[in-house]
């Protein structure tokens, strides 16, 4: 009867996806991917997070059975070690600047904010003088583009054992503050543990969740939808 | 943390208005995750993150940050007991992971009841208050920071021991669990039993009852890592674990033992001070951290003064010296997470106010390459949706396959194994849905990476009535060239797009189909419909036949046919057939007004 029923509709988690990656790449960052079964080197030693750390409580951690090496990662943040340990081991140097939306677990109840899968968006960009301003220029254009002009963004102080310093990010959207994720400066020992020169070079990173991004966007009530395979979800 | 507001004030007189408080908290120094009003006090829930834990999990630490980031004065509020008489006291510290123990021996104390002003400072944390004695201890905890324990000293046999227990060694603790320990675990003990899971839990052989007339009161600093493990292996998680895992400054072992020991005597005025023991064994250094401000400034992406910098260590109250941008501070002994450079520019800027911080966009003036994986997954995807077929995400955990979660929250314990199973699933559940969906035939993908024992690869798969195809991403893309991706602006910045939840109760499905003069068109008919159908119809009603009979044929008389589906659903209830029934009659009632229109 109309045009749309020609061709099939897309999961609204990809629509975000693509328009994310879609305004990245306009600016100049590249897409990154990296493997969901990570080893505990890449999701938390290379992050600057130790063992027997508090910090390691600080998710909750789908471990494998039989393989105490294996994690299914906590965050993308296992991508910026990969992407660097790869440019490194080929001669490569920054500038660079990654994208990297993935999905990612954590082993916590399911609500309606909650899910033990769920979707980040890595972001990366080091340089010699990548600075803490960049990373608000970055996120408030990306989110201005994201959700419209008039969000407005600001940075709360937190802690993550890979970003120092370390922010919580919100944004003003239709005159209400909600929390959207972290990011920080790249700790330096996260640059060393990928053999970049960290007197050198600097820069930030970003892993705010997409399910949340969505949900904002399209005003749902609850995000548990989105894995039910239930195509009533495909709205747009 | 629970914070009062009323207590924290006894350290920082000026504190500004409790509402006005939760700002200065969330863009200064940490999450508030709750607020209380109580009576006469304000309650904020903290969330003190791992790297602050070793001093933000106080009043002290708390009020000191206050009063630096608001440049008011912290009131120090200190309590002069008299001297100690000798003691006889033995303490033996034989393990490395204590790094400093102090104990004193108190006669002639008496349980009691605590003070008001004590128990409704620990109600308004929401601790029960138990005895004078105990509630002492918590006090001077969430005081300081410093964890501390008490022994009844009439059951301590000899020298208190602390060191790592023997394998197989078995202690009961105060809450009466029975823990078998191994050498990883460090026990406080005399010489005949073990009375404490050092930094845990207390034992039950030297416990505080009605009845105690002596102590030892133990304050001590303990290896983080060591504590962590212990916890982790006898599961179990205390107040003073919490703490001591995050390490902290033995410097405030003295300070705690002097607080704690002025509230016993304020309690008990009969009771009679012994000297201290303190065994100190690994001193904490000073901390001297040097810093440039230019750095800092490079690292924030604003311009940080020496002067700026002069105002904040002085608010502080930090020693320093600085030759022009060069800075060399002594870290107060209580901040051990301030190590580095990169530590001093998230304190500067959080200190100041990260809304200080300029939104800038950086130059990009290098090269981008593409991701093979992703252009392929962007590629696949476009390919089944022009080929009509509507993506989906189903689960990644299953309740069978080749790799299995440890400990997981939810039943489904394995990783998939493939795709196919879940879109299976998923391919059910929206046939049932097809009249909801106004689709005459189901056909959904997903791309999606599946577990095996070799390791992880990212499949597609694709079911339509005929065919369940699942294939690797690569075989898929075969005859894929490295086309860039496609535009994808006009699809972009729908900012309006609301999404529109659905009812969880059954619809019902009917079907009107009329004959109409085929100089009658379509919209005509389902503008009847339409209007008559109620708030219960919850899609348009959907034109799924259309036929004319011409004039000419035999038997034709030149009307045409046209059936509509109606789908009806309420939000708050199931649905009866009956109510149904009513609309259909409607419909019909008003179609039949029309009189050259017939209902088939």
């Amino acid at each position: 009867m109309n045009q749309e029923t020609k061709k099939g509709k897309e999961h609204p988690l990809s629509v975000v996806i693509n328009e994310a990656v879609k305004i990245f790449t306009d600016l100049g960052f590249e897409v990154a991917t990296g493997p969901e079964l990570e080893d505990i080197w890449h999701n938390f030693d290379a992050l600057n997070i130790p063992k027997d750390h508090p910090a390691r409580d600080m998710q909750d951690t789908f471990y494998i059975k039989g393989e105490k090496d294996k994690v299914l990662r906590t965050h993308t943040s296992n991508v910026q070690i990969r992407y660097m340990e790869n440019l490194v081991k080929s001669g490569g140097k920054p500038p660079f600047a990654i994208i990297a939306p993935g999905k990612c677990f954590r082993n916590e109840a399911t609500d309606a904010t909650h899910e033990m899968q769920f979707y980040q968006i890595e972001g990366l960009m080091i340089g010699e003088d990548i600075n803490m301003s960049h990373l608000k220029g970055v996120l408030s254009y990306f989110y201005k583009k994201m959700l419209g002009k008039d969000v407005d963004l600001r940075f709360r102080p937190s802690f993550f054992p890979f970003t120092e310093p370390s922010i919580e990010f919100d944004l003003k959207f239709n005159g209400k503050w909600l929390e959207i994720g972290g990011a920080g400066m790249v700790h330096p020992n996260v640059l060393k543990n990928c053999g970049i020169d960290s007197d050198k070079y600097q820069g930030f990173a970003f892993g705010p969740g997409l399910e949340r991004l969505m949900v904002i966007k399209y005003g749902m009530p609850d995000i548990r939808p989105a894995y039910q395979g239930d195509l009533r979800f495909n709205q747009f | 943390m629970l914070i009062s507001y009323k207590w924290l004030k006894s350290y920082v007189p000026d504190l500004p208005e409790p509402d006005k408080l939760v700002d200065v908290f969330t863009f200064h120094l940490c999450e508030v995750e709750g607020v209380e009003k109580k009576e006469d006090d304000t309650i904020f829930d903290l969330n003190i993150l791992p790297d602050r834990a070793h001093d933000l999990l106080s009043y002290r630490g708390i009020a000191k940050d206050l009063a630096g980031i608001l440049n008011i004065e912290y009131k120090n509020i200190e309590y002069k007991i008299r001297a100690g008489e000798a003691t006889k006291l033995s303490i033996k510290v034989e393990s490395k992971n204590c790094r400093r123990y102090m104990a004193r021996i108190i006669r002639k104390i008496k349980i009691l009841p605590s003070p008001d002003w004590m128990k409704n400072y620990l109600l308004s944390m929401n601790q029960r208050s138990i005895n004078n004695l105990v509630d002492a201890t918590n006090i001077v905890m969430f005081d300081r920071g410093n964890p501390i324990h008490v022994f009844d000293l009439d059951k301590v046999e000899g020298s208190i021991i602390i060191r790592q227990a023997k394998e197989g060694e078995k202690m009961t603790t105060l809450d009466n669990k029975e823990v078998k320990l191994s050498p990883l675990n460090m026990v406080i003990a005399d010489e005949k039993n073990i009375l404490a899971l050092a930094g845990i839990k207390g034992g039950k052989v030297a416990e505080v009852t009605e009845d105690t007339k002596n102590i030892i009161i133990e304050v001590a600093n303990f290896d983080p890592t060591n504590i962590r493990k212990t916890s982790k292996e006898i599961n179990i998680y205390t107040d003073a674990v919490k703490r001591f895992e995050n390490d902290l400054s033995p410097e405030i072992v003295s300070v705690s033992m002097n607080d704690m020991s002025a509230l016993v005597l304020e309690m008990c005025k009969d009771a009679t001070l012994e000297e201290v023991v303190d065994i100190y064994t690994k001193k904490q250094e000073k901390n001297k951290l040097s810093f440039n401000i230019k750095r800092i400034s490079k690292r924030l992406g604003l311009d940080i003064s020496v002067a700026t910098v002069e105002d904040i260590l002085k608010r502080y109250g930090v020693l320093y010296k600085n030759t022009d941008d060069d800075f060399e501070i002594v870290v107060e002994d209580m901040r051990i997470d301030l190590k580095t450079e990169e530590d001093m520019s998230e304190e500067i800027i959080r200190i100041l106010g990260y809304e200080k911080l300029k939104e800038e966009l950086p130059k990009i003036n290098w090269n981008s390459k593409t991701n093979e994986v992703y252009s392929k997954i962007f590629w696949a995807r476009n390919k089944l949706l022009n080929d009509e077929y509507s993506e989906v995400m189903t689960y990644s955990f299953r309740d069978k396959g080749e790799v299995e979660v440890l400990a997981s929250a939810s039943d489904k314990k394995f990783l998939r194994t493939n795709l196919s199973d879940g879109l299976k699933e998923s391919f059910k559940l929206n046939q049932l849905n097809m009249p909801l969906l106004g689709m005459s035939e189901i056909k959904i993908f997903e791309i999606g990476t599946v577990f095996k024992k070799n390791g992880e690869k990212i499949h597609v798969a694709y079911v339509d009535k005929k065919n369940v195809v699942e294939v690797s991403l690569d075989e898929f893309c075969k005859s894929y060239q490295g086309e860039p991706l496609v535009d994808l602006s006009a699809k972009s910045y729908q900012l309006k797009a609301n999404f529109k939840p659905w009812s969880i109760y059954p619809f019902i499905s009917r079907d009107v189909a009329v004959w109409v003069p085929n100089v009658v068109e379509s919209y005509q008919v389902y503008k009847v419909i339409k209007e008559n159908a109620g708030d219960l119809l919850v899609r348009d009603p959907y034109l799924f036949d259309s036929f004319t009979k011409p004039a000419s044929t035999a038997g034709g008389d030149g009307k045409t046919s046209y059936a509509f589906r109606l789908v009806f659903q309420s939000y708050d209830r199931t649905l009866k057939d009956e109510e149904v029934n009513e609309i259909i009659a409607k419909i019909s009632y008003k179609i039949s007004k029309n009189s050259s229109w017939e209902i088939r």
